[in-house]
């Protein structure tokens, strides 16, 4: 593949996942592409016309051998996991993201025709500090402090990406840190959390957030696979919006809890959403928030987030109003009646 | 005399007629809102002000609770900025007294880096008193942001609220950013040094960091506006300091003063010093491009140049407010 033409053969990791499935599905409908390759040990959850899947878990050795029987220009790995999936409990996470993506870049290596390589990845690795940048760009992940399990784990395998992309440097090598998604009906634990009945979030703390809207979590994976953009890429909708905001925009009541009830509280209720091992990762994010610079996704990758931070929130509000319990006392109507009156 | 009197009688009865009104409309099967409405006209008219004014807080406040209000990207909301901006108003006209000269020299559009002297112990009542300068003397006020030590963003509530009205952590990344979104910002870059400094070495500026806002103006193409703030030295004299209480909290430091912590959170109270707070002619960096904030000896130049500025005025402005209390 000379440089700068279309990828023709891409061999997609991690398939069964939401994302993985979504990406197959986009590159199907591409003529220009002659094959998608899926890899996954689960069958996916979308319906794929003509995407070949290969049954085997990234983790086995075996890929070395059979990745480059593929002749695949293009690997995208969405094999990463943030929260444990229905046959991948917590205790595999680590596992699956450290050892898959080792033995993925293992099978890489071995793969000649291979030109571009995409990881999806996770916003994660700058981790949530009261005192950090408001919008992080991307080199700064080597200077935050590694404080949780999950972000040890991103840190690592970023580690193994960056001297494969060294060893390799004929290969475009891209590293998409997401923010964390959030839309109706996704099952992913930001959505379940705010979707609960009550919410509770953190006495005195008001965290901004970015949620990355599924369509966009989508077209902008897409469009990386698709451009030659190397080195790490943000992805994350523009602006960024308070918990709080999010909560009213939703309707939903919150419940503000002192940290030393929320922690444990939080922890149990981590299980119930489904971030079992993202546990200290949230109980940080929902106490300070983070937020990343989208610049290079924009520029440099040329895709434009359709949803901005708060067009997401707004977005998610329309789709849970009404649903769960409603506050036993609409405040916002009665002041508002209230005003009526009195003018 | 006869004439307030005469007011007061027929407020009594207008809330009266108000009143009847109100238990008619009610029991012709009116709900209560529109009862009261229909019944409103019978009100005094300072009341139906009051209630005006009443139902538009009220207004705002369920616009609130709706989340239909906004919010920038960095957390700064403007209704609660207005909303806590009589408060410190009312500090600076009665409490303070500030004098501002010169708030014409700030720009009125566009980036511009405002770098002052600071004191006053942990809370930053500097940043305040020049945001109320700002908006009122200013012919076209904007809301500044300001740089502010990373601690509070670690405190509950406090990170809430300073990070509403227009607080970013400071980090010349943060300042980097809002500058090239044409934000007015605020800097002190003695950093903690200054309000820690004792109350013996008062208005004696400390060591500028090592110019960062310096290189910060110089990559954005922004003008620096020298401020001298006079009175916030005064309003914490700071006698010593609470080393292992701000070790067990995490806090840069946790001053002693004459009144805390003996009188306990009484003690937290600023005295009423006089203020004076002069902004400065801008410093005019366009001459340079952003490579040149890679020269060292030009950023410490710089920084020299902005310091003396401030020392001096701090100095000229001391004469010019007298005495620090009367």
């Amino acid at each position: 593949m000379a440089e700068g033409t279309p990828p023709r053969r891409v061999v997609v990791t991690g398939v069964a996942t939401r994302w993985g499935g979504e990406l197959a599905r986009a590159l199907e409908r591409d003529p220009a592409i002659e094959a998608v390759i899926g890899i996954d040990d689960r069958p996916p959850l979308v319906e794929l016309e003509r995407t070949e899947l290969l049954d085997i878990d990234i983790r086995n050795p075996a890929l070395s051998r059979l990745l480059p029987t593929t002749c695949a220009d293009t690997v995208v790995h969405c094999g990463i996991l943030w929260y444990p999936e229905p046959d991948k409990p917590a205790r595999t996470l680590h596992d699956v993201n450290v050892i898959g993506t080792l033995q993925l870049l293992t099978a890489c290596e071995r793969t000649r025709t291979l030109r571009r390589l995409v990881v999806r990845g996770s916003a994660a690795i700058y981790g949530c500090e009261p005192s950090a940048p408001l919008f992080f760009t991307e080199e700064l992940a080597g200077t935050m402090p590694l404080r949780t399990r999950f972000q040890r784990d991103v840190a690592e395998l970023e580690g193994y990406f960056e001297t494969f992309a060294r060893r390799r440097p004929e290969v475009d090598c891209c590293m998409l840190r997401f923010q964390p998604e959030l839309g109706v009906g996704l099952e992913a634990p930001l959505a379940r959390y705010l979707s609960l009945p009550v919410v509770p979030t953190q006495l005195g703390f008001d965290p901004r957030l970015q949620p990355l809207h599924p369509e966009d979590a989508t077209g902008a994976l897409v469009a990386a696979v698709r451009s030659r953009v190397r080195g790490a890429v943000n992805v994350a909708p523009s602006g960024a919006i308070s918990l709080s905001r999010i909560l009213r925009l939703a309707g939903r009541p919150s419940l503000p809890l002192p940290y030393p009830l929320f922690a444990p509280a939080f922890g149990r209720l981590a299980r119930e959403l489904g971030a079992g091992p993202l546990f200290a990762d949230a109980v940080r994010l929902l106490r300070f928030g983070r937020g990343v610079s989208n610049r290079r996704l924009v520029e440099e990758v040329g895709y434009k987030p359709r949803y901005d931070a708060a067009a997401v929130a707004a977005d998610f509000a329309e789709g849970v109003r009404g649903r769960g319990l409603a506050a036993p006392l609409d405040l916002a109507d009665l002041a508002e009646r209230a005003a009526r009156a009195l003018r | 005399m006869s004439a307030t009197q005469e007011s007061g009688a027929g407020a009594v009865a207008g809330i009266a007629e108000f009143l009847e009104g109100l238990r008619l409309g009610l029991e012709a099967g009116l709900d209560p809102a529109s009862a009261m409405a229909r019944a409103a006209p019978a009100l005094p008219e300072h009341l139906r002000d009051l209630s005006e004014r009443l139902g538009e807080a009220l207004e705002v406040l369920a616009r609130r609770w709706r989340g239909e209000y906004r919010e920038d990207e960095w957390g700064f909301d403007e209704d609660f900025a207005e909303a806590a901006y009589p408060f410190f108003e009312l500090l600076y006209e009665h409490w303070f007294r500030v004098e501002a000269v010169g708030a014409r020299n700030v720009p009125a559009h566009g980036r511009a880096l405002v770098v002052a002297n600071h004191a006053g112990s942990i809370f930053p009542f500097d940043a305040a008193m020049m945001t109320v300068a700002l908006m009122k003397e200013h012919p076209l006020p904007r809301w500044p942001r300001f740089m502010l030590l990373d601690w509070a963003f670690e405190l509950p509530f406090v990170s809430i609220a300073m990070r509403r009205v227009g607080a970013v952590p400071a980090d010349p990344r943060n300042a980097e950013a809002l500058l090239s979104r044409d934000e007015l910002v605020m800097a002190f870059p003695e950093g903690s040094k200054g309000p820690r400094k004792s109350f013996a070495e008062r208005y004696r500026l400390q060591r500028f960091g090592r110019g960062g806002f310096v290189e910060v103006a110089l990559r954005t193409g922004s003008p620096i506006v020298p401020v001298a703030v006079v009175g916030a030295e005064e309003i914490y004299p700071k006698l010593g300091e609470l080393r292992p209480l701000a070790r067990a909290v995490g806090a840069p430091f946790i001053p002693v003063t004459p009144t805390f912590p003996w009188l306990g959170p009484l003690g937290l109270l600023p005295l009423p010093a006089r203020w004076r707070i002069e902004f400065c002619r801008p410093l005019d960096l366009s001459g340079y491009t952003p490579a040149d904030a890679d020269d060292r000896a030009l950023v410490l130049d710089v920084t020299e140049r902005v310091r003396d500025r401030i020392q001096e005025k701090i100095y000229e402005n001391l004469i010019a407010r007298g005495s620090p209390f009367l």
